[in-house]
This record gives structure tokens, C-alpha cells and sequence, in this order.
């Protein structure tokens, strides 16, 4: 009885503060529908009409453009090549930056770690733009600095053609990638190191385990949903990767490096097709989702198996 | 309590309406839209983009501009410039968004007809016939005219010319190429030592391979448009066109080119890494803020032929035009003003800004003692005269057909340049690769074009 008397003497009150509340949420929830949902409407909108970039009206045409797009043998090669450029960077930056992250966790003095710390994350702190600008200019297989250097050591006999060469390519551009990103896993890695308590590596060390079992069993257990996190967000960066590869190659030569973002950029702007741009965008966005909903709920299961 | 519920209410109120306010689209001052005051006077605000983005030409237009609001106090001119690759990306989104200009350049002739048929830009008759028709080059004029109205007014013309090293040739005891192949042979013999003969460079993001196969193939006689404006890749000039160009760059351009621009491509030539080259009078000023010291050593000849005894030809010219576009609530002021830019004196002191990269479309400034007052244009009176004879023989890329939206889609699109790259890198068959491109263009024809 005294339940059901409390709970009706507060619900007006309840009521006026989740208005409150709504009135607080609303701008931030304004800002969602005309950032995100419209962009995202419109864009599936787009990919069932024969609109132009150039045309002020457009027609419904149903599934047309998905249907050009999956056997458009330019979408799965560029699909593929994504793949690639994504799965590669991906592990390459982990590897790269957890190892930084271990290095600088083992370093005890202050000024040093400070130093390598500020030196590992400068590659982060530039623009992609400067970066890829940058790179182009020391692989140019004309007069760039790198290519120059192997021929002067005598590791090569002419210029490697690191940004004309299909087979270097898309290694090259990973390699670029991987020097770009692996700070940024280093940093959100070594924070996360910071947490492991010392005792249970003491403990570990008194049970007799040796580092290898201490790094299986007690720091990856702690930092494992941190590096999952990551790799969500790092899969999705990666993916929609655009400026690097668009200022140093253009998806060339001959498409070997056409990633799935450049691949929409030339079909709005340089074919001006924007359904069928929307169309695969829209494709890009499924795919994903899938991989995130897949990813969260590994995450979702680690972080239940840490409670 | 009461208070701060008030409080709380009263700010997140404050903010969702500041917010809707935000978004509307009310207008922050008036604006009657008339263009003339009451004493006849013109009035108004006007958007002028151009992409003269090199300091010379951006400051005479921006002179020019400073005279004219100065002339006509009711008048702001707002300048904004981008790049010529921005400058196609720009006005295509300007379309949907609705953010488009009074008054611009334009690439070329094929932009102006790419313009007139997505319904844009506004016929210029008007003012053509205000500045004196006759003045213009007539062919200037018919490749911007469509539906028996003109839709750009000629600013500056260019040609494409052969350009070399002087002294490379010389040295080498090298003529000057007449033919394609005295032109390869010269080529080979000058790739040495890290200077390379001459470049061929392909990048889908531009338009060199297909400029390059059209030399060619119009030097052979033929066109990379038939007469019914499908695209024509695989005809016997263009085959033997594709393989020339395949040599070139397997024997004397260096493997890097595969991917090169436009930009790229001519910062070759003028750091003096390529010997030869084919661009417009714009190479004078590249190889003078570039290594000045071999400026004294280029110079420029007409096109190689296939034959010897074939006659000298210009396989393209183009015509940078104003444009006045559709949307504009200001036409008078875009009028008054593009007339003002065609007065003697603005006019010369914007062509000697790039003096020899662009030629006056205007035949008696060309003749115009003010005009050929100039250290540069005497200095390269000779080269001006062969790009002068190429700007009067000549028309744009596929425009022998009369100007055409399909014309600026052979350039604009990088099949051409993907053709070359799929060949190059792929070792796909030269019949095929060309057969493929030829069907890509023509899809592209079929659904781009009204």
C-alpha cells in the first residue's frame, strides 16, 4: 500500500524532470537528425534514383545501381583491395604500437619517457594531408630521398618505384599507414598498462611464472577490451581511410590501390553518378555495421568474463 | 527547488530555441535584389569565381575589380578563387546545394557547353556584341555556342606546342622533330643520365594521355569523336596513336609518370628534367620561377606530323571564358563589369600578367602596341608567334564535331588515362584496352547526357 502511495506521489514529479531533460537532450539529439540522419536518408534516397551530380531532378530506378554496383568487377577489386589495406594496417599498427607501449612502460626514468613518448606520437600529431604530401615527395621515383638513398648504399641498382610499381604499391601506402596510426594504439595502450596492478605481477613473479606467462595471463586479460575498442575504431578509420591514398596515388596505378572510399569519390565526382556513389556507400555502411556489431560483441563477452 | 527547476527550464528553453533559430533560414538583412539605384547607378552584391590562383593574375583581376566597385560605389564584387580541379568539383555540388556564383571562368570550351547543358549559365550575346563580335576568333566563338546562342565570352586563348631544350638539342646535334618519329628518335637519343627524353604521364585525375593521343590522332587526320559523337578509341590513327605513346613511355619517360598530373608532368620540364615537352605558353613562366637559368635555353615548334609533307596543324586550342550564370539576380552588374574587364588598358594588364602563357582573344590587342610592349612577349616573339598560328588553327579536344558536352566528357572522365594505365600495368592487349575504353566513354555519353 505505502509502495503504490510513494510511487504515485512521484510521478508528476518525475514527469516535469524528464522533461527537464528532454529539453536538455533535444539540441544534442537536433544536431544527431541533421548530422546524421539526413546525410543517411538522403544517401539511401539517392541510391534507388539515377541522380547525377549534375542533374536537378532525379528518378526512381529501384535497385538499378545496386545491381551495377555488385558486378562492377572495379567495386569488388576495390572492395578487396580495402580488405587488404585495412586487415594489413591494422595488425601492423597493434603490433607496432603495443610494442612501443611495452618499451615505454619498461622505461622507469621520467625525462627519457617523456622524450620517446613525444617521439613516438609525432606521425599522430600531423595532418594525413601533410603526411601523404610528405611521403610522395621522399618516394618519388624520380628524385626522391629514399629511393635516391638505396641506389647511393647500393641496395638497389635503379630508383624502386615505390608509388608506380603495382607489386609495392599497396604495401608502400600500408607502410605509411602503419607509421601514421601505430602512435595513437601506443598511447591508449600504455594508458591502459598503467592500470594492471603491480601486485599480481609480483605475485605471478613469487608463483614462479615467468614474462611471458605474466603478459598472457595478466596483462592482456587487463587490457584486452581497451585493444578491442581500439581495433573497432581503428577497423572503421581505416576502412574510410580517404586522404592518404587519394594525395599519394589516386587509387593508381591502374586501380591497385583504389580503396572502397576512393573508389565512391571518383564515381560522385569525377563520373558525377551520385546514386550509384550513394549506392555503394550505402554497401560500405552495412558492411560496417556487420564488422562493429561483431567486434562489440567479442567486447561484450571479454568484459563479461572480467566481472 | 522551485527556483532551480525554473532555472534548468528557462536554460535548456534557452537553448532549443537559440538552436531553431540557428537552423531557420530567416534573412539576417534585407535585400531588394534591384540592381540600379535611383539615379541609374548600378547596385548590388555580386560573387565572381576564377581560378586564377598564380599571384600575377589574381591581383589584376582583383585591381580590376577594386576599380570597378570604386566606379560604381553600389557595387561589391566578391571574389573567390579555386584551383581548375576544384573549380569542376565546386559548381557541380553548387548545383544541389544551390551555392553558385553570378559570374566565372571556366576551364575551357567544354566546360562552357557542360555548363550550358546541365541549364546553368545564361547566353552572352548581348555583351559579345557590346565588345565588338568581330573582334573575337570566330572559332572561339563557335566552340562556345550551343542552340544558336553563345554561352562564354572568350578571356584569353592558349596551344598546345611541342617545347624543347635548346640547348640539349644542340649539344646533342639534334633538328628540331618534324615528324613523330624524328620526335622519338630525339627523344631516345636524350635520355640519359638522369634527364629523360620526354614524359608521358597518365593519371585518371587528369587529362594528359587523352591530350596526348588526340595530338596524334588529328595529326593522322582522324578524331577521337565520329561524326555521330560516340567515342572512337580503336580507329587505325588512334591504335598506332596508343602504341607511339606506349613507346615513348616504356623508352624515354620515366616509370614514375604513370601516375603524374598535369602539375607534376610540367614541373619536369621545368626543372629541366625532361627535354622535351607539349604545353601551352604557360612553360615560360613554369621554367622562369622554376630554374631560371634554362629559360634562355627553351623554346617552342608546331606539333610533329606522321608525314613529313603533311601539313602543320593544331590539335588544341582552348578559350578560357566569363560565364554569367543562371541564378544570378545581378546580370547587369556581371555585364558591366565583364565589359569593363575588356576595356584596353584592363585587358592588357591582365594578359601581361602571364605574358605569352595567355594570348589575348581580342585580335586587335594583339596587335596593340601597349600589348607587345612587354620583356616577355619580346623576348619570345618567335614562340608566340607558333602558339599564336596554333590558337587560330585549332579548336578544343574533340571539337571538330562542333562543340559538344561529349567532347568535354573525352577528357573529363580518365578513361583515356585508365586505358593507358590498365596496358602499361596490366599488359592488357592495346586492341582490347581500347575497345573497353571506347565502350566505357560511350555508356558514359548515354547516361550523362540529356
Amino acid at each position: 500500500m505505502s509502495k503504490s502511495v510513494t510511487k504515485s506521489s512521484f510521478r508528476p514529479e518525475t514527469g516535469k524532470k524528464d522533461r527537464v531533460r528532454w529539453l536538455f537532450v533535444m539540441p544534442a539529439m537536433l544536431v544527431v537528425l541533421c548530422l546524421l540522419i539526413y546525410p543517411l536518408f538522403s544517401t539511401s534516397y539517392y541510391s534507388f534514383t539515377d541522380k547525377t551530380l549534375i542533374s536537378q531532378s532525379a528518378d526512381f530506378i529501384g535497385l538499378e545501381n545496386y545491381i551495377n554496383i555488385l558486378s562492377d568487377p572495379d567495386f569488388i577489386r576495390a572492395f578487396t583491395t580495402t580488405l587488404k589495406w585495412t586487415f594489413f594496417s591494422l595488425i601492423g599498427q597493434i603490433l607496432v604500437g603495443f610494442t612501443g607501449a611495452l618499451a615505454l612502460n619498461k622505461i622507469k626514468m621520467a625525462v627519457p619517457r617523456t622524450i620517446y613518448r613525444i617521439c613516438m606520437i609525432i606521425p599522430w600529431a600531423f595532418p594525413s594531408i601533410a603526411i601523404a604530401l610528405v611521403w610522395d615527395w621522399m618516394l618519388n621515383g624520380i628524385q626522391g630521398f629514399i629511393p635516391a638513398l638505396l641506389v647511393q648504399l647500393g641496395l638497389t641498382d635503379n630508383m624502386v618505384q615505390f608509388l608506380s610499381d603495382p607489386n609495392l604499391v599497396l604495401p608502400t601506402l600500408i607502410c605509411i599507414n602503419i607509421w601514421f596510426g601505430a602512435p595513437m594504439i601506443m598511447v591508449n595502450v600504455y594508458a591502459s598498462l598503467q592500470t594492471v596492478p603491480q601486485d599480481q605481477y609480483e605475485a605471478a613473479k613469487i608463483d614462479g611464472a615467468n614474462a611471458l606467462q605474466s603478459f598472457a595471463y595478466i596483462t592482456i586479460p587487463h587490457i584486452k577490451v581497451v585493444v578491442g575498442l581500439l581495433v573497432v575504431l581503428r577497423t572503421i578509420w581505416v576502412f574510410n581511410n580517404f586522404d592518404i591514398i587519394f594525395m599519394t596515388t589516386a587509387g593508381g596505378p591502374s586501380g591497385v590501390s583504389r580503396t572502397m572510399p576512393v573508389y565512391i569519390y571518383e564515381l560522385g565526382w569525377t563520373s558525377r553518378m551520385v546514386g550509384r556513389a550513394s549506392a555503394a556507400s550505402i554497401l560500405l555502411l552495412l558492411f560496417l555495421v556487420i564488422i562493429s556489431v561483431l567486434y562489440f560483441i567479442v567486447i561484450a563477452r571479454w568484459e563479461k568474463e572480467g566481472k | 527547488m522551485k527556483k532551480q527547476k525554473l532555472l534548468q527550464t528557462l536554460l535548456a528553453s534557452t537553448i532549443v530555441i537559440s538552436l531553431l533559430a540557428g537552423c531557420g533560414g530567416a534573412p539576417s538583412s534585407s535585400s531588394d535584389g534591384s540592381s540600379e539605384a535611383a539615379g541609374g547607378e548600378l547596385e548590388g552584391d555580386i560573387t565572381f569565381w576564377h581560378s586564377f590562383t598564380q599571384g600575377a593574375r589574381m591581383d589584376a583581376i582583383q585591381e580590376a575589380a577594386d576599380k570597378f566597385m570604386e566606379a560604381n560605389p553600389g557595387v561589391t564584387i566578391s571574389i573567390e578563387t579555386f584551383s581548375w580541379g576544384d573549380f569542376n568539383t565546386r559548381w557541380n555540388a553548387g548545383i544541389t546545394t544551390g551555392d553558385l556564383p553570378d559570374m566565372s571562368t571556366a576551364q575551357g570550351t567544354g566546360e562552357v557547353i557542360e555548363m550550358e547543358n546541365a541549364g546553368v549559365i545564361r547566353p552572352v550575346d548581348d555583351m559579345i556584341d557590346n565588345i565588338g563580335r568581330d573582334r573575337f576568333s570566330q572559332n572561339a566563338l563557335a566552340d562556345m555556342t550551343a542552340d544558336d546562342a553563345t554561352y562564354g565570352v572568350p578571356y584569353y586563348s592558349h596551344a598546345q606546342v611541342m617545347w624543347y631544350r635548346t640547348d640539349l638539342l644542340e649539344n646533342a646535334g639534334l633538328e628540331v622533330p618534324q615528324t613523330w618519329d624524328e620526335f622519338y628518335d630525339a627523344a631516345v637519343a636524350l635520355t640519359e643520365n638522369g634527364t629523360y627524353g620526354a614524359a608521358f604521364s597518365c593519371s585518371p585525375n587528369d587529362l594528359l594521355s587523352a591530350r596526348y593521343l588526340n595530338f596524334y590522332v588529328v595529326g593522322a587526320g582522324g578524331s577521337l569523336l565520329n561524326d555521330d559523337l560516340t567515342a572512337n578509341i580503336t580507329s587505325q590513327e588512334a591504335i598506332d596513336g596508343i602504341n607511339f605513346w606506349l613507346d615513348v613511355y616504356e623508352n624515354c619517360s620515366p616509370e614514375e609518370t604513370i601516375n603524374y598530373t598535369v602539375n607534376d608532368h610540367a614541373t619536369l620540364f621545368y626543372q629541366g628534367t625532361t627535354a622535351f615537352d607539349f604545353n601551352s605558353g604557360f612553360m615560360i613562366s613554369g621554367v622562369e620561377s622554376n630554374t631560371p637559368e634554362i629559360a634562355d635555353d627553351i623554346s617552342c615548334a608546331a606539333l610533329p606530323r606522321v608525314n613529313a609533307d603533311d601539313p602543320i596543324y593544331s590539335a588544341e586550342v582552348s578559350h578560357i571564358p566569363l560565364v554569367v550564370w543562371e541564378n544570378s539576380e545581378h546580370p547587369e552588374i556581371c555585364e558591366a563589369f565583364i565589359e569593363f574587364l575588356y576595356e584596353d588598358e584592363n585587358y592588357i594588364d591582365f594578359i601581361h600578367s602571364v605574358p605569352v602563357g595567355m594570348l589575348p582573344s581580342l585580335s586587335d590587342i594583339a596587335e596593340n602596341e601597349d600589348y607587345l610592349n612587354n620583356e616577355t612577349i619580346q623576348q619570345f616573339g618567335e614562340e608566340l608567334d607558333v602558339i599564336q598560328t596554333a590558337v587560330e588553327n585549332g579548336h578544343a579536344i574533340g571539337f571538330e564535331h562542333g562543340a559538344s558536352v561529349q567532347a568535354s566528357y573525352l577528357t573529363s572522365q580518365g578513361v583515356i588515362e585508365e586505358m593507358f594505365q590498365d596496358i602499361i600495368t596490366n599488359g592488357t592487349d592495346v586492341e582490347t584496352a581500347a575497345q573497353n575504353a571506347e565502350d566505357e566513354l560511350n555508356e558514359i555519353f548515354e547516361t550523362m547526357i540529356n
